[in-house]
């Protein structure tokens, strides 16, 4: 047991972390503005984007023969880290970078990855995410979305639904239902769409903090080649799981994100003359007892996985513990504000009612990828191995 | 970077466990009820041969010098067993208290017979109105501000019945003088609260993961209404939760043991992390074993209350999770806890 860091792993962070410091300018100047109001915003965080790529740290994970470093799980996790800590700006191109990049590395033909890979590095083409379907949640494998063959190409009908970042969308990885008489499972194929393409039509899914980060995609005889079929046709469920993979478990939920969200509370209660209430006192030892443990269990995790332990189904314990120890500490810091958390603006409002948006925001953590009660389904049946239900 | 043990540290943890597994089944628990003295010198002794009492004890007073990260998983192990002999008072805190601050001449008499487990050592903290095991052989005693060495010709004991049948818990009083003096609370107190809630913190891991893995491998058999009562949801949401409760827990008594190990500036507030952790793990480990046994695990002949009240009485030893929130609320206002 050894909590220091290697050699090569301190120059790395040493590395990252001048590099981000040497251009806190480009940061402030991108986060100024919020990439969901489109136009300028966005392209200035695209330029962003182009800056990671030039350094070589746009997909430190990615192998080097795709123009990634091949880093370590420990390396991406400091990356991450820092990357929090210079509070740097969002990443537009995660899904591209983190789900579908890696999902063509291990399904995709030569013809498409040499196509989109250096596309997605480059931030050339934005990528969507276009799995959930208006009665395909929780029970994802009874989508309806339908591709039929005809010819050299599919013909696309139907709704995706839940799609971030979906107006800005280039691309769009899909589930579609390739043969209806199969068992639901067996039917589907994962198949690449152009968002460009006739019949895609894009609506902003306004939500209940009243930001749209998400859209709604519907396909109207959307022709695709068949060629941007990813694995073999009726497949795509097995695609889609190891892309599924990708998605809990790196990325999402970074310890030095709820770290800063614990100073935020602490500087929060003080502020608010509430760090000498026992209860507020007791709520804020129990965020930092939270926070600690979450990042314990990520270094757990990644000190098993460096020695080759396969980690497979562990990754529903943690978004089940993250997406829940944000919403508490974002509970505790409204009950530290009290009335003045629900007002929304002018002087008497705490950052014009940006606790309020977080809590709100937070919320959707528990329902994305894989509501908290799949994971606890996933937790109960693969690893305590308990039957499933009848 | 590396949060795991190695492989000797693994392959002492399966030895514990083997030993435990063959002499401390909770029928040999429930034989401790009735005994007078409630433990087993021959289980000790093995205990020393297998070198977990001293392994915190230095080489040239007979242990293996090695620390809290190696020990951390046999105090593990003791709490899965529900084992009756003092483990964290004896080896996890006293031996290595008395090579802190005890004298050539004092080291040279007790730590040897300590670490083979001739003799059995115990504390009693300030803090605390009891002393478990307060018959060893030599007792450290920590009284207004300072630590004694207490031989049992010293001691005046009032034996108090727990409700764990195989807990031996006293009150006691001293005559101490110069002559048993050994160091002050200044010096050792917060050494002795910290290593004293880490190290049942580590106990109480044990038995969260015992309740948890006892309460699956009931579910797996019992049937209800056709079924295994563990392919309901409500039965499953519950065991998700309480592995997850457990595993993180544990994470924070890995690392307390390393940071008390390498003393580093965090140390104490990391076993206040364990300890609370811990409790919160234990105790909803403890209400759901029960729950989802149903009626069997209400009944004295089910084994299961073992662990449910051992479970109950570390909650309040060292500090409830409560006591150690205070004390890292009282951190993180007062110092400097910008991270």
């Amino acid at each position: 047991m050894d909590f220091q860091l290697s050699a090569e792993d301190a120059a790395f962070q040493e590395e990252v972390r001048t590099w981000l410091a040497d251009r806190r300018e480009q940061i402030e100047h991108t986060r100024a503005v919020d990439w969901e109001q489109g136009g300028e915003a966005f392209e200035r965080h695209r330029e962003w984007e182009r800056a990671l790529f030039e350094a070589g740290l746009a997909a430190i994970a990615w192998p080097k023969e795709y123009g990634g470093r091949g880093a370590s799980l420990m390396q991406q996790s400091l990356f991450t880290e820092e990357y929090v800590k210079a509070k740097a700006p969002d990443r537009i191109n995660r899904l591209g970078l983190g789900l579908l990049g890696p999902t063509l590395m291990v399904y995709g033909s030569d013809e498409q990855k040499s196509e989109h890979l250096p596309r997605i590095l480059r931030c050339d083409e934005i990528w969507c995410q276009g799995f959930s379907e208006p009665n395909a949640g929780s029970d994802l494998a009874s989508l309806r979305t339908r591709a039929e063959i005809d010819g050299d190409d599919f013909v696309v009908n139907g709704q995706k639904i839940w799609t971030s970042l979906g107006r800005f969308g280039d691309w769009i990885f899909t589930l579609c239902r390739t043969d209806p008489a199969a068992p639901k499972h067996k039917g589907i194929s994962f198949i690449l769409v152009d968002m460009h393409a006739p019949g895609v039509e894009v609506r902003p899914l306004v939500q209940i903090d009243g930001s749209a980060r998400f859209a709604e995609v519907f396909f109207t005889d959307v022709r695709v080649p068949r060629s941007n079929l990813v694995g073999n046709l009726n497949e795509g469920w097995k695609v889609a799981m190891t892309t599924l993979g990708f998605e809990r478990g790196t990325g999402l939920g970074s310890p030095a994100a709820f770290n800063r969200m614990f100073s935020e509370l602490v500087d929060l209660t003080r502020r608010e003359q509430r760090d000498t209430d026992p209860d507020v006192r007791r709520r804020v030892a129990q965020a930092y007892i939270e926070t600690r443990m979450f990042q314990l269990n990520n270094q757990r995790t990644l000190s098993k996985l460096a020695k080759g332990a396969q980690v497979g189904s562990e990754a529903s314990l943690n978004k089940l513990y993250w997406s829940e120890m944000e919403t508490r500490m974002l509970e505790t810091a409204l009950d530290s504000l009290g009335p003045r958390a629900e007002i929304a603006e002018g002087a008497e409002a705490e950052h014009g009612g940006a606790v309020f948006g977080d809590y709100l925001y937070a919320r959707a953590s528990q329902i994305y990828a894989g509501t908290n009660e799949i994971q606890k389904n996933i937790i109960a049946q693969r690893v305590l191995g308990l039957p499933r239900e009848a | 970077m590396d949060f795991d043990f190695s492989e000797e540290q693994y392959l002492l943890r399966d030895t514990v466990r083997d030993l435990l597994g063959k002499d401390c089944t909770p029928a040999h628990v429930r034989a401790m009820w009735n005994d007078e003295r409630g433990r087993s010198p021959e289980r000790w002794r093995k205990l020393g041969e297998m070198g977990v009492l001293g392994l915190m004890v230095p080489e040239q007073y007979g242990g293996s010098g090695l620390d809290e990260v190696d020990m951390v998983l046999a105090l593990e192990e003791s709490g899965r067993a529900v084992l009756p002999e003092p483990l964290v008072e004896s080896a996890a805190l006293a031996a290595p208290l008395l090579a802190r601050a005890g004298g050539d001449d004092l080291k040279q008499r007790w730590l040897p017979r300590a670490a083979s487990g001739e003799a059995v050592l115990t504390v009693g903290l300030e803090s605390q109105p009891y002393v478990g095991d307060a018959t060893a052989d030599l007792v450290l005693l920590e009284r207004d501000g300072e630590i004694h060495a207490v031989t049992q010709d010293r001691v005046t004991l009032q034996p108090l019945k727990s409700i764990d049948g195989a807990r031996r818990v006293f009150k006691v009083t001293a005559e101490t003088g110069d002559d048993t003096l050994i160091g002050t609370s200044q010096q050792h107190g917060q050494w002795l609260f910290d290593h004293a809630a880490a190290a049942t913190a580590a106990q109480l891991v044990g038995i969260a993961g015992a309740l948890l893995d006892q309460t699956v491998e009931y579910v797996k058999v019992r049937e209800q209404f056709g079924r295994k009562v563990g392919s309901f949801q409500a039965v499953q949401h519950r065991l998700a939760e309480m592995l997850l409760l457990v595993e993180s827990a544990r994470s924070a008594v890995y690392y307390a043991a390393y940071a008390l190990a390498h003393e580093l500036p965090d140390a104490s507030i990391a076993a206040s992390v364990a300890k609370a952790a811990a409790n919160d793990a234990e105790r909803f480990a403890n209400h759901n074993a029960l729950q989802l046994h149903g009626g069997i695990g209400f009944t004295w002949e089910h084994d299961l209350h073992l662990w449910l009240k051992r479970g109950k009485a570390l909650e309040w030893q060292y500090g409830d999770a409560d006591h150690h929130r205070k004390r890292i609320a009282d951190w993180i206002y007062t110092e400097a806890a910008a991270r």
